[in-house]
């Protein structure tokens, strides 16, 4: 399984790939199955429960991530126009992938409402806007205005992905993108500004909040040419020290939350609403510090070149990181299927069942992805590890990464 | 030999078969620690000591008991019952206001508009589960209940919130979760109870007391009816340890 793995060794001439972007991205993509399906006891083990960040953030990151290296590297090697339309072409597989999932969702609740007969529900809860208005759900959803449960990551995705367009030549210029990227995270968090959400409010994620970690993950993926990678945020004492200080008391504030709810109306009553409004919607100051801090300790405790990373316990997540599009998609798939599965029965032996298929074809999309992507460049494994020079890479080789 | 393996089998068969020796526990078997106020309510103790308690509950549809056998079978009207058999000598006056689908600005709009018209002591408040079902926003929903316990604790009563009914069905379909730490929270940092009716719910339906989604169709009103009644037993307990902790606690519970 490991020779199916892109970068497994380095090659003289290439950067060597950095494979714990792939490690991190393929745990992150397992937490967010199982933190979309709830109920499921390992929920109380996912990143969530230990800081104030979860899967979502440390995902979003990686994507800016995997964007930046490698349209940024188009944009260097074939200009804008180029990389403009290779994110558009990313965008409407996107598009596909989420309405295709929208209509499994309907599916879905139709399904169950009939399995627990609980069409009342339906009827009393609103729930079914789709079964009350047809033609004006499926327009919605296709304006990306109608985002059931669960279903809020990929649109968040593709309106990231939209606003890279037009930011993607200010990758050179990461002070001008950061600020930018800054102030519009700051306006929209003062002045409140959302994108419209059909059935009342915003968008779950709010995508004019989140572009800041998005683009953060962008600046630090991109390589400009003729340049070393070098380590994005150095190493610095005093910074190790703020990160630590930032998750500890992210850790402190999810304990209290958790398990010391009754200390809160001990706090002075700012302090407690400060803590009970730390919003994931438009991604609150201290979550956007948290998966920071996160990233910036992981990154300088996890050498590129760790042993670990290549081993066969990490295999599986690094395969399904290098394919995460069709990998996260899965898993949304099978996170219908997980909630189905434990509204049937929630006790251990479905618990157990749900999450070994779960995981288990996750891996499997991952290893096929990988399989079919060396065959179809007629690669045998021993040469997938020796790629073709870089100069002649087709651009748009990540089809089957998350970028 | 062979007659007495028998025999000790048999012994042993109804050992095990006969029922545990357990007392009924406090409503309808409820774990403990969901019964517990973590909070205390001074005006209700007041109140009470004064032999007049005015209680108003507001919500969504549940405040109506919809699905059980009449309007006397909802939660809050079992409540009143149970206090009245409890406390006969107290002047009592329970108030009811909901509709269905309502969202927490517009129950908090109703006490509001009560609370203008004519004092309570204690307010119980059941909300979040529009929001949570129909998706809306969480931010809106915990000022609306910043705002609204704020104006009750101005208004010289007691709050307790309630939070949503468990649910396979909406487990699945909606993500409650989300909306249910935000409203646990938002009550913890006001010093409010809250009558958990989702842990409830699912403790009754894992232990089998109570479960209406597993209910048979000709089970459903009566399953529905013990439903309300194990949730207003619930409530009044939480009511009780409230209370007692606002009188320093000498034992009742």
């Amino acid at each position: 399984m490991r020779g199916l793995i892109r970068g497994m060794q380095p090659v003289a001439g290439k950067p060597v790939r950095d494979l714990r972007a792939d490690v991190f991205r393929g745990i992150a993509l397992w937490f967010i199955l199982i933190d979309h399906i709830p109920g499921n006891w390992l929920g109380g083990l996912t990143l969530r429960n230990v800081a104030l960040c979860d899967a979502t953030e440390a995902f979003v990151l990686l994507a800016g991530y995997a964007a930046g290296l490698a349209y940024g590297a188009v944009l260097d090697r074939r200009g804008w126009a180029f990389a403009a339309a290779a994110l558009l072409r990313r965008l409407g597989t996107l598009y596909v992938a989420h309405i295709f999932l929208f209509v499994v969702f309907t599916a879905q609740v139709g399904y169950s409402a009939a399995a627990l007969e609980s069409s009342a529900y339906l009827d009393e809860m609103h729930l079914d806007a789709f079964g009350e208005q047809p033609y004006l759900a499926l327009l919605q959803a296709l304006l990306l205005r109608f985002q059931p449960a669960f279903l809020d990551i990929l649109p968040l995705y593709i309106a990231l992905l939209l606003m890279l367009v037009p930011a993607l030549p200010l990758l050179r210029r990461p002070l001008l993108l950061l600020g930018l990227s800054g102030l519009a995270y700051a306006g929209v968090r003062v002045l409140d500004i959302n994108l419209p959400n059909w059935t009342g409010g915003g968008w779950f994620f709010n995508p004019l909040a989140w572009q800041l970690l998005f683009f953060t993950g962008a600046l630090l993926g991109y390589v400009p040419r003729r340049r070393r990678p070098a380590p994005a945020v150095p190493f610095h004492p005093l910074l190790i020290g703020a990160a630590v200080a930032v998750l500890v008391l992210g850790l402190g504030i999810v304990l209290l939350g958790d398990y010391g709810e009754q200390w809160l109306a001990a706090l002075p009553q700012p302090l407690a609403d400060l803590l009970t409004t730390i919003d994931k919607t438009g991604l609150h100051p201290f979550r956007l510090l948290s998966v920071l801090a996160l990233a910036y300790l992981v990154g300088h405790a996890v050498p590129r070149g760790a042993h670990w990373l290549r081993s066969r316990a990490a295999t599986p997540f690094v395969l399904m990181g290098q394919h995460g599009l069709p990998v996260f998609c899965a898993g949304i798939f099978l996170a219908f299927l997980g909630r189905l599965a434990l509204e049937m029965d929630d006790r251990w032996p479905m618990q157990l069942a749900v999450n070994l298929a779960g995981l288990a074809s996750l891996v499997s999309i991952g290893v096929v992805g990988a399989w079919y992507r060396m065959r179809e460049r007629g690669d045998s494994p021993q040469h997938a590890t020796n790629p073709v020079p870089v100069g002649l890479r087709v651009p748009v080789e990540s089809t089957t990464t998350v970028t | 030999m062979t007659l007495g393996a028998g025999r000790v089998l048999l012994l042993l068969g109804l050992l095990l078969a006969s029922p545990p020796a357990r007392a009924g526990g406090m409503a309808c078997d409820a774990p403990p620690d969901l019964l517990a106020a973590n909070a205390a309510l001074p005006a209700t103790a007041r109140a009470a000591t004064g032999g007049s308690l005015r209680i108003l509950v507001v919500g969504s549809a549940s405040v109506l008991g919809p699905g059980t056998s009449g309007p006397s079978a909802a939660w809050p009207a079992r409540l009143e019952a149970l206090i009245r058999a409890r406390v006969p000598q107290i002047r009592l006056e329970v108030v009811t206001r909901g509709a269905r689908g309502l969202t927490t600005a517009e129950t908090g709009a109703m006490i509001a508009a009560e609370l203008a018209r004519e004092p309570f002591n204690l307010v119980l408040w059941q909300a979040g589960t529009a929001e949570a079902v129909r998706g809306l926003d969480l931010d809106e929903m915990v000022e609306e209940l910043n705002e609204g316990l704020g104006r009750i604790v101005a208004a010289g009563a007691d709050a307790v919130l309630m939070d949503q009914q468990f649910s396979r069905f909406i487990r699945a379909n909606a993500n409650v979760d989300a909306y249910r730490d935000a409203l646990r929270l938002t009550a913890a940092a006001h010093g409010v109870p809250v009558l958990r009716r989702w842990d409830l719910m699912q403790a009754w339906a894992e232990a089998d007391i109570v479960d209406i989604e597993r209910a048979g169709r000709h089970e459903k009103v009566a399953a529905t009816d013990k439903l309300n009644d194990c949730l207003a037993q619930a409530m009044q307990a939480l009511i009780r340890d409230g209370v007692a902790e606002a009188r320093g606690r000498p034992g009742q519970r």
